[in-house]
């Protein structure tokens, strides 16, 4: 109400350019959930549109196009596997998602600081822990805790966005292990207890992480998906 | 080419590259590429750079195909709002190096004293029509011709006041009253 700017003119002025870095940057931020701030932009956009007839084409270089597909599809032919790497590299470049795990750094350090000292619990005191970070940023987004070499508990430090038709699944491999064995299925923002019965006692260094896969978990009984988080058991003195 | 961009379904175009249709995208760049060069040339002043944010923008294009919403907007604004987006930050980023279009610059030093230039008169009286047109021909020469600079050539609010030889705050009243009526004339 004390803006002696009329909303209108913020999207007016965003389509125009005009803004400076810090309003363009909250337009930017409040676009992705102020419908309203949509509508005013996109209204801007649609209505000054006809300008650009004012603009004679200019003459493309024969070399454009040919830039612009070897930038999109660099590989001659793709394989199953290129095909299969691309569905990884869409997952990683969403934006969303990264912000997810970049929102969850800060209530990660906050679980630490509370739960993470040793001496601090009442209750079981935690004979494992693992942080699971994602493997790029390193921004953490799963806890596991152990009070038990034979139990487990998962604890989510955000909500993990989840594409359509795909479910989060979490592992574990042990040094000697084969290979990775499923813990089961997990549901973003939601803790997971997991018995260990018919599994080795957890070691230290163990190792854990959680993939994307399909709807119903890995088909193959083995990681097929991308690794989302990862971490490694470490003993708690 | 046998379709014109009137006739052209950009929505439909859209959600084909969406689909991972290539085809979608080419037809785009063969029907718009070369207005979109042209509409990034004329804010970044440089070809190389003009084509680079064009490159980037159909990449994006592609990239983001499946965000777009049609119940937001037409697919033609969606694509010349990604090339105008990418050509802003690029000199937002990078100072421009080339001087502004001599031919404006001369019109600017041309002008009468006490009248203030207009750069875009000739063009806007020249052919086109459409609501958008009428209503920038009622406005004052010096609103229309803020607003023109800011959107076509992407002037900051202090290149517009130079351009135009005044007061920077004027400049800013000019525009936000200018948006202000074309947007009662359009209504």
């Amino acid at each position: 109400m004390s803006d002696p700017r009329p909303q209108d003119d913020l999207a007016g002025l965003f389509v125009l350019g005009l803004l400076d870095a810090a309003q363009r940057a909250a337009v930017e931020r409040n676009l992705e959930h102020d419908a309203g701030l949509r509508a005013r932009v996109a209204y801007w956009e649609e209505r000054l549109l006809p300008l650009i007839k004012m603009v004679e084409p200019e003459p493309l270089p024969p070399t454009l196009w040919a830039r612009i597909e070897s930038s999109l599809w660099p590989a001659p032919s793709r394989s199953a596997a290129g095909a299969h790497a691309s569905l990884a590299e869409r997952l990683w470049d969403s934006l969303a998602f990264w912000r997810t795990l970049a929102a969850t750094g800060f209530a990660a350090a906050m679980l630490l600081a509370v739960i993470g000292l040793p001496g601090t619990q009442t209750a079981a005191e935690p004979k494992f822990m693992v942080v699971l970070v994602a493997p790029e940023d390193k921004a953490p987004g799963w806890v596991v805790q152990a009070s038990t070499t034979q139990s487990l508990k998962l604890i989510p430090l955000g909500m993990t966005e989840v594409p359509q038709a795909r479910a989060l699944q979490f592992w574990t491999k042990g040094k000697d292990w084969k290979g990775p064995v499923s813990l089961g299925l997990v549901q973003p923002g939601r803790p997971l207890d997991v018995q260990l019965k018919e599994l080795p006692p957890l070691e230290h260094n163990q190792l854990f992480e959680i993939t994307l896969e399909p709807e119903y978990g890995s088909p193959i009984g083995k990681p097929t998906g991308p690794i989302l988080y990862i971490g490694r058991a470490v003993k708690v003195m | 080419m046998t379709s014109s961009t009137d006739e052209f379904d950009y929505e439909a175009a859209l959600g084909a590259c969406a689909a991972g249709e290539r085809g979608a995208l080419h037809r785009i760049y063969q029907l718009e590429g070369a207005r979109l060069l042209a509409v990034a040339l004329r804010i970044v002043r440089r070809r190389d750079v003009a084509e680079d944010v064009v490159h980037d923008a159909f990449v994006r294009i592609w990239e983001k195909a499946a965000s777009f919403d049609p119940a937001r907007g037409s697919g033609r604004g969606w694509i010349y709002s990604i090339v105008r987006h990418g050509a802003l930050n690029h000199i937002r980023d990078h100072a421009r190096e080339t001087p502004a279009d001599e031919s404006l610059i001369e019109q600017t030093e041309h002008a009468g004293e006490g009248s203030v230039p207009d750069p875009y008169e000739q063009v806007l009286l020249a052919s086109e029509s459409g609501q958008l047109y009428d209503c920038l021909g009622r406005l004052d020469a010096p609103k229309r011709s803020s607003i023109l600079l800011a959107y076509l050539e992407g002037c900051s609010h202090s290149e517009i006041a130079e351009r135009l030889a005044t007061p920077l705050g004027t400049v800013k009243a000019w525009i936000r009253r200018g948006l202000q009526s074309l947007k009662e004339c359009m209504a």
